[in-house]
């Protein structure tokens, strides 16, 4: 009973200064929405940028000294070599210019089974929780998690997904497909695990020579490196050839790292800008359920000497507060929705016309982010005036009442 | 029904330490009709104030039906205040977003002790009683000064308080309302049996009380 009285005079008052009252929605609104948007483009270009840029190659290459590399204008796989290091290698050096590194092992094999007898076959072993050059490049796939016995092709091979393929006798299932990039190894290469790679390797024949050592688990061809943020290629380059002795560092197109950088640097600078802006509008409620706490105190101190507690003092100017900003919250999201739908229209067409992915926040997130946004919104107005209603519940009636509270 | 011994009342100034109330010693039994006197800035209302728990006092006790009102935790007090006593300020004190009934039903509400059906039936009895039985629906804008006054009366009867406080209830209405002000309140504490303390410097107001306290520069004089 006395909660729906407190809320019956909380959006009562709401309702005696309509034109403060939709000032502050408004504002919370705008502060909401600008915020819900900012969130949701976030997080979408954060995942455009982590298929768009990482579809653009790593920053640089650590294959063995002595590897012949062909220089493509994206580093996407290591080239086949005799030469190996060992997997741990770049981990154990510890150096805070690089930032992640996907190990890669590969071999090149005929009579595998796959295409005609001859064929040379680039099985390529990935680590797929730390792979960043293979995987988004994924055309097509299955509708479940990569796992031992998955092989991805590369865009030059062909064969249905869900399919058997045998690859020295042994069965093996096509998870996915790979787009077209432009880098030989990369369209022709049949991708697994090093799970499967190492599993595969058993059934391996020799021809007359020695196995290949990047067939023994725990070596591999070379890395695919993505600088730290803020790190140069120039100072990854040193510190790699300065901590790890026999390795080679080939460097990709560094424009794209300070682009990469430069973007993520901008979100963070969205994101701080974003708390910026919550802050500012809990201190702007605060401010001005100050001024209504001043306004009301006569009012305050008549509740009080008629039997208010405390509690339901503060509940009361808590309520109408939380009241305003929830509905500034919803609308602010409301308005939010409307600048994705225009944004969709307009700067997503053009990007995806021109063949630039965008990523859209899929919609769970995006209710997610909503509530997110509008329970914020709400706890701004809750703290912004529950320290004025604390301090003007705890004064005398009488003082409040003669207006000195 | 209210005793005081001892009350004081001291604020802390930038000029030092100023003396509203000092020592008052107060008893007025059950029923009764007690007037207080004295002029502006005497300390009459600050007295007041500490007898219906809205002020605390720097020094001494106030009891009221058997309870001291400032030893009671702050919830305890407001569920005091609620239930025991009505209050009657000086100026117009009613909410103006809310309906005359649901003005005079609010105590009530906040009390949480009766049904809300219940609450609106004596609302609507007690603003009947009071002549404005055609105003249930109407806002305080809507009304004169005077009939404020009554509807403020209603709201400090809605819990059938023991101790009935009327601080200068009639101070800015004109004569014919003030008398009829003073009757309603009369009626309440003779027909209901509330013990009525009334602050005034009208002494043709406070000739009708059985008991008149004097006060002058905080402390009584006779």
């Amino acid at each position: 009973m006395t909660g729906w009285l407190l809320t019956s005079l909380a959006l009562q008052n709401l309702g005696r200064r309509k034109a403060r009252s939709f000032l502050l929605i408004a504002a919370v609104a705008i502060g909401s929405g600008v915020v819900f948007t900012g969130a949701a483009l976030m997080r979408s270009i954060d995942d455009s940028m982590a298929v768009g840029f990482t579809r653009l190659g790593a920053d640089m290459m650590v294959v063995p000294d002595g590897t012949l590399t062909n220089i493509t204008a994206a580093l996407l796989t290591v080239e086949p070599t005799d030469l190996v290091l060992d997997a741990d290698v770049l981990a154990r050096a510890r150096l805070a210019s690089v930032g992640r590194s996907a190990p890669q092992k590969i071999v090149r094999v005929e009579h595998s089974g796959i295409g005609s007898h001859h064929d040379l076959v680039d099985l390529i072993g990935i680590d797929p929780a730390r792979d960043f050059t293979v995987q988004p490049w994924l055309k097509e796939k299955l509708n479940r998690a990569f796992r031992h016995g998955d092989v991805i092709l590369g865009a030059g091979r062909d064969a249905p997904l869900d399919s058997q393929l045998l690859i020295f006798g042994k069965p093996h299932v096509v998870y996915g497909k790979l787009g077209r990039t432009g880098v030989g190894t990369h369209e022709r290469g049949v991708f697994m695990s090093f799970e499967t790679f190492d599993a595969l390797a058993a059934a391996m024949p020799l021809h007359g020579g020695a196995r290949p050592a990047v067939l023994a688990p725990g070596k591999v061809t070379g890395f695919l490196v993505e600088l730290a943020p803020g790190a140069t290629a120039l100072q990854a380059r040193f510190a790699i050839l300065s901590a790890i002795k026999g390795v080679k560092v080939v460097t990709g197109d560094s424009s794209l790292s300070g682009i990469r950088q430069g973007l993520a640097a901008l979100l963070q600078g969205i994101l701080a800008l974003m708390v910026l802006m919550f802050a500012s509008m809990a201190v702007m409620v605060s401010v001005l359920f100050s001024a209504i706490v001043t306004e009301r105190r006569g009012e305050l101190g008549l509740l009080k000497a008629i039997g208010a507690r405390r509690a339901q003092m503060i509940g009361m100017m808590v309520i109408e507060a939380v009241i305003a900003t929830g509905v500034g919250g919803a609308l602010g999201v409301t308005l939010g929705v409307l600048v994705m739908r225009l944004y969709e229209r307009s700067l997503v067409y053009y990007l995806e016309n021109i063949g630039v992915p965008f990523v859209w926040l899929d919609l769970p997130r995006t209710v997610a982010v909503a509530a997110a946004a509008i329970v914020l919104a709400a706890a701004i107005g809750a703290l912004g005036s529950f320290y004025p209603a604390w301090r003007a519940s705890g004064r005398d009636a009488y003082d409040l009442v003669r207006g000195e509270g | 029904m209210l005793v005081c011994r001892q009350a004081s009342k001291s604020y802390a100034t930038e000029r030092g330490v100023v003396s509203a109330v000092t020592a008052i010693d107060l008893d007025v039994p059950a029923g009764r009709f007690a007037a207080i006197i004295g002029r502006s800035g005497s300390g009459k209302s600050t007295l007041m104030a500490m007898i219906g728990g809205l002020s605390r006092p720097s020094g001494g006790t106030v009891e009221v039906d058997g309870t001291d009102v400032w030893r009671l935790s702050e919830n305890a007090r407001a569920a005091f205040r609620n239930e025991k006593i009505g209050y009657v300020f000086q100026f117009a004190s009613l909410l103006p977003t809310l309906r005359l009934i649901d003005n005079v039903a609010l105590p009530a509400m906040l009390g949480r002790r009766r049904p809300v059906p219940e609450i609106h039936t004596r609302a609507a009895g007690l603003l009947e009683r009071l002549g404005l039985g055609a105003y249930f629906d109407a806002y305080p804008s809507e009304i004169s000064a005077g009939e404020q006054r009554r509807v403020a009366i209603a709201r400090a009867l809605i819990n059938d308080p023991a101790l009935l406080l009327a601080d200068e209830p009639t101070s800015d209405l004109d004569e014919q309302t003030e008398i009829e002000i003073m009757d309603e309140l009369l009626a309440v504490n003779r027909e209901v049996g509330t013990t009525l303390v009334l602050v005034t410097h009208n002494l043709a107001l406070a000739d009708q009380a059985e008991q008149i306290v004097h006060i002058a520069n905080g402390a009584i004089v006779a």
